[in-house]
């Protein structure tokens, strides 16, 4: 049975190797996959190659990079190593990032392909409940969340994956408005698949490459947005993070600027592979939006 | 058409390249007074090119450059100006004014976001230094002219407002509005109903007669070439392939591509049973 | 489309809606809901929380208790700050303005400069100053809010040492009124800047983009071959297209802008809803939190109110409705 529409899917997708040789031959998408491995690298392998616990105390506070006894990125108020701090303070970032990218991509793609597909009363339905979570101001939301309950990385994660899927669902929703009225679907429902199998294996398929692309910009997204809850002191209480390393040392930032800029240049970094490696994408599946 | 006067308007081996690609490869040709001049070919034939050219608007939105030829315009006052040497303020000056020119897409062609009436005004301003008022005045002139009914009431409506066929009215209308000695009409009725094509090119015709303009009408229909043109240019890769009167190409074709072009012509409408060309009898002339 | 009418009201449920979700939190969060209502962390005398009992009716069934809260909402009633001792509403209403000047600053200066960025690039598709719009868009999408304002205060207060880096007014400050708009504007300057440039970037690619797609279309080619001058062409007939996709993201990104003078708030002493809502948290006083919750919704709902007021206004096709059977909308 799905043979029979094969052909027509595969007209409409662009063909996956020839976007990945059209990815790799973009040098601002390559260095923001290199960028992503190298933190995925440090996050992961880098304890094991620094053995310098974050949260010891290492030597005198505010020791500025470069001076005698320093480590290489400094102390911070405490006396601890800011290096062992970015190393370290990924981990957390980054699962709660990828925990809360599920979710966004779960809630957005199920509400947006449920909308665009049925539309009419569904369509509205979902559609105002999506406005609703576009009225709520994100942070703001996230703030209340894990002031009520507990500062965990578990609620973290869910008041993020929460509030970011909006955007996805919208884009679904018009990836499947624009694709459910064409041949090969009208020919799949003609030869009797189920609404279930037209949605998650005809329409769905050919809607991905706007959906990884924007999958990838929202991962960028949820990681600004952990950072600034760890930042503003409400990340998991227990765990190091860059953004809460930032919030530590919001008092003395001014005597002491490697405390902040070191973690900042890591989120910075992470949220520009993100971004880079999204741009390439685009560039890739679409050719003709190069450069814009 | 057997013309003794000087030419109004004279291509003289024209080339326009984009990039490496020769889009239209020495093109001449002669345009007079009150003549219908065709120019015809396929999609990718270089006759959009050519009309763009006589504008100068490829150097303007489009990657093409003028590499060769002349095109020599006759000013109302009698001198004779290569259009292909002035600056672009000199050009300026006769767009829309000397020479005008109407598109395929009417329902594009307009600004959406500025009432009709306010975009035949523009140029009227523009070229002839009237104010506000006397422009809209100018630009009602000019919607009877092109017979769109409730004239007044038309002038502040937005073109999402209008159909296809006043939308392409309106297009008309502001072409004529300075009283160009050259109108060129790229594919005027390509993208309208067949009712609606023919209002149009008997509206085309009528006005011709009232203002005495010469005509250049680009178009890939030998039908629409039957019903107005005097003389025709055939165009095939970016070449003139072939050109005379009307019916020396209805009736003596030379050219094999010429004769594909002419069989390709549905014998439908005005052609029904027909071989040679025709005019058809004007809209509201009875 | 819509009418006005139907679009208030359309408005209005929404933020119905975000008051039954501040009732619903207040519920679903553990613990005692007189406890959450009166905040300071369990730390309330059983008087006050048998007042708060009392007046929201927590001893009556749900539903009642949910229309009591929302009645109390609709009366401007937001219920009391412990911390303060004062009523949250009047506590909002004093940091509202501040809130809505640096979010106005920041989104005019991103809009304005942004669209003129885009332009200027867009007739110069392969200049420097285009590519340049590509990687600073990244770049200002990628930077934390609060990171940005963090390096720009470290630089203004130690090297560039011209502009006030924390706080809206000068604690010694003594003068007339324009001098104190003036030390308003003066301390408004960073905060707007670290706010504003993210959007910069990203609305100068998004005109950018928009504006090369409108200078190709057929109607830029008819007002050339009008004869009019390229300025007129982009700035008149170009411009006003161009613009119209950067007001819808504005409109949808609003609520983003207003998380982001939140961080921005916080790190530059700014005395607006951001700041408020921060120290509430710190305090445990739930009240205002969700006080703040619900104004912010609101400025979010009026935003897209405006959002559609200003599209009417660039936009006849949505202003002026379809006439004629035979008319069709160009899209």
């Amino acid at each position: 049975m799905t043979d029979v529409m094969m052909p027509d899917q595969q007209e409409l997708v662009p063909a996956g190797r020839d976007a990945w040789r059209m990815f790799l031959r973009n040098r601002a998408a390559v260095a923001g996959l290199i960028m992503f491995f190298g933190i995925l690298f440090m996050t992961f392998f880098g304890p094991m190659l620094y053995d310098e616990d974050p949260n010891d105390i290492v030597a005198r506070p505010f020791l500025e990079p470069g001076t005698e006894g320093a480590p290489a990125m400094g102390t911070d108020y405490l006396g601890r190593d800011v290096l062992a701090g970015v190393i370290n303070g990924g981990s957390t970032t980054l699962t709660v990032a990828a925990i809360a990218a599920v979710m966004i991509v779960a809630i957005g793609v199920t509400i947006g392909a449920l909308a665009g597909f049925y539309g009419g009363t569904v369509d509205t339905v979902l559609m105002r409940f999506t406005e609703f979570f576009q009225v709520l101001p994100a942070l703001l939301f996230a703030m209340v969340v894990v002031t009520l309950f507990e500062p965990s990385a578990r609620t973290i994660s869910i008041a993020i994956g929460l509030v970011l899927w909006p955007s996805l669902a919208r884009l679904t929703r018009a990836e499947f408005l624009r694709l459910r009225n064409l041949e090969f679907v009208k020919a799949a429902r003609a030869i009797g698949s189920t609404d279930l199998r037209i949605i998650s294996r005809v329409i769905f398929p050919n809607a991905l490459p706007p959906l990884i692309v924007s999958t990838t910009l929202v991962m960028g997204a949820a990681i600004l947005f952990e950072a600034g809850l760890a930042f503003l002191g409400l990340g998991d209480p227990n765990t190091l993070s860059w953004g809460l390393m930032i919030g530590l040392n919001r008092g003395n930032f001014l005597n002491a600027w490697w405390t902040v800029t070191f973690p900042g240049l890591a989120i910075f970094i992470t949220v520009l592979s993100f971004s880079l490696i999204g741009d390439g994408l685009q560039d890739a599946f679409n050719p003709k939006l190069r450069g814009r | 058409m057997a013309n003794s006067d000087p030419p109004l308007l004279s291509v003289r081996e024209l080339t326009v390249t984009f990039d490496a690609f020769t889009a239209v490869d020495r093109v001449s040709f002669d345009l007079h007074e009150g003549q219908t001049l065709a120019v015809v070919g396929e999609s990718g034939s270089g006759k959009s090119v050519t009309a763009l050219s006589i504008m100068r608007l490829v150097e303007l939105g489009t990657r093409g450059r003028i590499t060769g030829g002349e095109i020599l315009f006759r000013l109302p006052d009698g001198a004779v100006i290569d259009l292909i040497q002035q600056s672009e303020s000199v050009m300026r000056d006769m767009r829309g004014n000397n020479i005008s020119m109407i598109f395929q897409e009417p329902l594009t062609s307009l600004n959406p976001v500025y009432t009709v009436g306010n975009q035949v005004a523009e140029a009227v301003m523009l070229h002839q230094g009237l104010d506000r008022a006397e422009a809209m005045d100018r630009a009602l002139e000019v919607f009877e002219l092109v017979r769109i009914p409730e004239a007044r009431q038309r002038l502040g409506e937005y073109p999402h407002q209008l159909s296809g066929g006043m939308r392409q009215r309106v297009m008309i209308a502001m072409a004529l509005s300075c009283d160009p000695t050259v109108l060129i009409a790229d594919e005027p009725t390509t993208a309208l109903d067949v009712t609606i094509q023919a209002q149009i090119l008997g509206l085309m015709r009528e006005l011709q007669n009232e203002t005495n303009a010469a005509v250049i009408i680009i178009t890939h229909d030998m039908g629409v070439v039957a019903e107005v043109a005097d003389d025709v240019v055939v165009m095939n890769q970016s070449r003139v392939v072939e050109q005379g009167s009307v019916y020396d190409i209805f009736e003596r074709p030379a050219e094999p591509y010429t004769r594909a072009l002419l069989a390709s012509v549905p014998q439908l409408g005005s052609m029904a049973g027909r071989d040679e060309p025709a005019r058809f009898d004007l809209v509201g002339e009875a | 489309m819509r009418t006005a009418a139907a679009k208030i009201a359309q408005s209005l449920g929404l933020i119905l809606a975000v008051i039954v979700l501040n009732f619903s939190l207040i519920h679903l969060a553990p613990g005692d809901p007189a406890v959450v209502i009166a905040g300071e962390s369990g730390a309330a005398s059983p008087e006050t929380l048998a007042q708060v009992r009392a007046d929201y009716g927590l001893d009556k069934p749900f539903v009642t208790q949910l229309g009591i809260y929302v009645g109390q909402v609709a009366r401007g009633d937001l219920g009391e700050s412990f911390f303060f001792g004062r009523s949250v509403t009047s506590l909002i209403a004093d940091r509202l303005w501040p809130t809505v000047l640096l979010v106005g600053t920041a989104l005019i200066f991103a809009i304005v400069l942004g669209v003129m960025a885009g332009t200027f690039t867009a007739r110069r598709p392969e200049s420097p100053a285009s590519h340049a719009v590509t990687v600073l868009a990244l770049i200002g999408y990628s930077m934390p809010v609060f990171w940005t304002g963090i390096l720009l205060v470290i630089l203004f207060a130690s090297v560039l040492k011209i502009l006030p880096i924390s706080g809206m007014h000068d604690v010694e400050f003594d003068g007339g009124l324009l001098a104190s708009w003036l030390d308003v504007a003066r301390h408004l300057v960073l905060p707007a800047l670290t706010l504003g440039v993210i959007y910069l970037a990203q609305y100068s690619r998004l005109s950018r983009a928009s504006m090369l797609e409108v200078l190709q279309s057929d109607y830029i080619r008819t007002a050339r071959a009008k004869g009019l001058a390229e300025k007129v062409v982009v700035y008149k007939h170009a411009l006003r297209n161009a613009v119209i996709p950067v007001v819808t993201i504005a409109g949808l990104q609003f609520g983003a802008l207003l998380s982001g003078a939140l961080l921005v708030e916080t790190v530059f002493n700014w005395p607006g809803l951001g700041r408020l809502a921060f120290d509430s948290i710190l305090r445990r006083d739930t009240p205002v939190l969700l006080g703040v919750l619900l104004m912010a919704a609101v400025m979010v709902v009026v935003a897209n109110l405006l959002t559609d007021l200003l599209y009417r206004v660039i936009d006849p096709r949505i202003r002026v409705g379809a006439r004629r059977t035979r008319t069709k909308v160009s899209t």
